[in-house]
């Protein structure tokens, strides 16, 4: 309906239709255009599409671009205009945010957490996956729903134990931790968000594993591979898309969160705080860095739109495999 | 399966005597042991956190203590914030709601879900319709409209706290010539209610046309060929082939997104701040930073409520359309 050519016959059609539904009216633009929307309804709705399809586009992008113009307007940030920045155009904010504030520290920070997350999450999830996806036992529907109540109780529910619990100071961990409790740790973060986000992981890596034929397996263990073996040396490269599609997921979950992210720790670099607080980090309390502040979220959202770009199919695989599980 | 177990190795190294114990068990006990990960990365930092809020939130409050709780009052915390004699930290500004706090914050977050919820239902509809046509550029557009949805909560609070900000946005202006908004509106309740309700909108938006578009996609193309021969409008297309195929995948979305709109927190706490949105979490951060981890705790678990009778809503409306109009 909607292509972007016209088919020359379709056009031919149209052609007559306007010159049998349109006798020699003497109409004005706006006229005409609306009596060849009426008279060819087709055109009305392929305009239509044209216009939502700008329409969605400018108002996704527009504020990314806003962003920048903030960023290289400098000191002058405040006469940035809405399609315009302020001159004299100045981009050294973007090597100022790393240099004010150890930017890259937070980044680093985030990146870790999202990662260790990442592969806790693909590791777990990958056997219970199998389990759900593979195995016959008894008790499997109410374990899997009660891995489904899990993802829908807020975090705010979790917040006031394991805040208790990661301030606590273990004597066990003192050799490890400074203070032997998990307050300002990079596992304070990753571990809330690992279980937050495990219920999708499994859900995706179940419907992957489950697709598997059992003959592949059976012929693994009759060539002697272990139980583990056959899952993770057949079943998990075999579900490949899947795994990733889980893994894009989780870590653009973990890296985006903000809840645990801002609780578990003091917003300090040197103590594992994540992105954000160097994001906020650029609003002090007397003065607020604007520009900073939009330099610094750019260089932040430039890592998750790579991996959109790289990795949309996974995404959007991934996202309505993990719902329509519900 | 058992059977195919390779030769004990004698027991020599000490690293294969539990993988060998693997290898013998029955499918059943292996479900379990394979669970177990899981099991402990939910029951440690889910389960164990839920019950435990659920205890604190039956003691009372010591704000004074060493230790945050009181004495063992039972319901009392519950009792008295939904009659409005709780304690919680006086937080927000807006003389105008004069009703408790707890109620502001259940009608804000209701309020903030529905509207969101509906919104974004709309806009994902246009997107997903979009994104279902045949046309150049399509991957593009996709992306282009994906983006909002990676980005980090941080960031997206940042963008909207930028452009209604009095010094560089153009939103507030904006918003004033359109007679809607006043001089500083993220200092000002019912404002702030709309902006961080458009930031939502904007970023989750995303999510919704997805798991329509999966829908849409399930859709038996030759049906609107039927339709057209025998003379049915887009529209009557829409309302008598698509919407009913999609009506389920819908329901699934709007469960997901309300869920997540229930735990609305970062963008609030990043942008406008607690203090003109308050919602059910803000709520539990504020009255925790108090020191009044017990109504803290309270309130958590009774999100958690709110939020179950919202997904047995969905979950009774969701078997009445199965079993009903189709």
């Amino acid at each position: 309906m909607a292509d972007t050519e016209t088919h020359p016959d379709v056009e031919a059609q149209q052609h007559v239709h306007q010159q049998a539904g349109e006798p020699d009216l003497d109409r004005g633009m706006v006229e005409g255009w609306a009596a060849r929307m009426i008279s060819n309804p087709d055109r009305a709705y392929r305009a239509a599409f044209y216009v939502a399809t700008f329409f969605f586009l400018v108002t996704t992008l527009f504020p990314f671009y806003w962003l920048f113009m903030i960023a290289i307007s400098g000191d002058n940030v405040s006469n940035v205009g809405v399609l315009t920045p302020a001159t004299p155009v100045e981009p050294g904010a973007f090597t100022e945010i790393f240099t004010q504030l150890p930017f890259h520290r937070f980044v680093f920070n985030s990146f870790l957490i999202a990662t260790v997350a990442t592969v806790l999450v693909l590791f777990v999830a990958s056997l219970a996956g199998y389990v759900f996806g593979r195995l016959n036992f008894r008790g499997k529907q109410p374990l899997l729903l009660l891995v489904l109540v899990t993802s829908f109780f807020p975090p705010a529910a979790f917040f006031v134990p394991l805040n208790r619990l990661f301030n606590t100071n273990v004597e066990v961990l003192r050799p490890i931790m400074q203070d032997g409790s998990l307050y300002n740790t990079p596992q304070a973060i990753f571990l809330p968000l690992s279980a937050l986000f495990l219920p999708l992981s499994i859900f995706i890596l179940m419907t992957f594993y489950s697709q598997i034929p059992d003959g592949l397996e059976d012929a693994a263990r009759v060539e002697g591979t272990t139980r583990l073996g056959a899952l993770f040396r057949v079943i998990v490269p075999l579900s490949a898309p899947g795994v990733a599609t889980a893994g894009v997921l989780t870590f653009i979950s973990v890296y985006n969160e903000y809840f645990f992210s801002s609780l578990m720790t003091d917003g300090r670099a040197q103590n594992w705080a994540p992105m954000l607080e160097g994001v906020l980090g650029f609003r002090g309390q007397f003065e607020v860095d604007y520009h900073l502040m939009a330099a610094a979220s750019i260089v932040a959202v430039l890592p998750v739109a790579i991996l959109v770009v790289v990795a949309q199919e996974k995404i959007v695989s991934g996202l309505t495999a993990g719902a329509v599980k519900e | 399966m058992a059977s195919e177990t390779p030769p004990n190795e004698s027991g020599t190294r000490l690293l294969m005597r539990p993988l060998n114990r693997l290898e013998m068990l029955s499918e059943q006990a292996y479900a379990y042991v394979l669970l177990l990960p899981a099991a402990i990365l939910l029951g440690a930092i889910a389960f164990y956190p839920l019950v435990r809020t659920l205890t604190f939130s039956l003691r009372a409050d010591d704000v004074f203590g060493a230790d945050p709780f009181g004495k063992f009052v039972g319901f009392d915390n519950y009792i008295e914030l939904l009659s409005g004699q709780a304690l919680i930290p006086n937080q927000f500004v807006d003389p105008a709601m004069n009703e408790p706090l707890l109620r502001q914050a259940l009608i804000v977050t209701l309020l903030f879900a529905v509207l969101s919820v509906f919104f974004e239902t709309l806009i994902g509809f246009g997107q997903a319709l979009i994104l279902n046509q045949d046309f150049r550029g399509r991957r593009w557009v996709r992306v282009a409209i994906i983006i909002p949805w990676a980005v980090p909560v941080v960031i997206q609070a940042m963008i909207f706290w930028l452009m209604f900000n009095p010094t560089i946005g153009w939103g507030t202006d904006f918003m004033q010539w359109l007679g809607v908004f006043g001089d500083n509106p993220l200092a000002n309740t019912s404002n702030s209610f709309i902006i961080v309700l458009v930031a939502d909108i904007w970023k989750t938006s995303a999510f919704m046309a997805l798991l329509i578009l999966a829908g849409l996609q399930s859709v038996d193309r030759s049906l609107y060929d039927v339709a057209r021969v025998s003379g049915a409008s887009p529209w009557q297309q829409f309302k008598l082939i698509t919407m009913p195929i999609v009506l389920p995948a819908l329901l699934v979305a709007m469960l997901f997104r309300t869920m997540d709109a229930m735990r609305i927190y970062g963008v609030i706490d990043a942008s406008t701040g607690c203090e003109q949105v308050p919602t059910l979490t803000c709520l539990v951060i504020s009255s925790f930073n108090a020191r009044r981890w017990a109504s803290a705790s309270a309130v958590a678990f009774l999100t958690a409520i709110v939020i179950g009778i919202m997904v047995l809503f969905y979950i009774w409306q969701f078997r009445r359309t199965e079993g009903g109009a189709i």
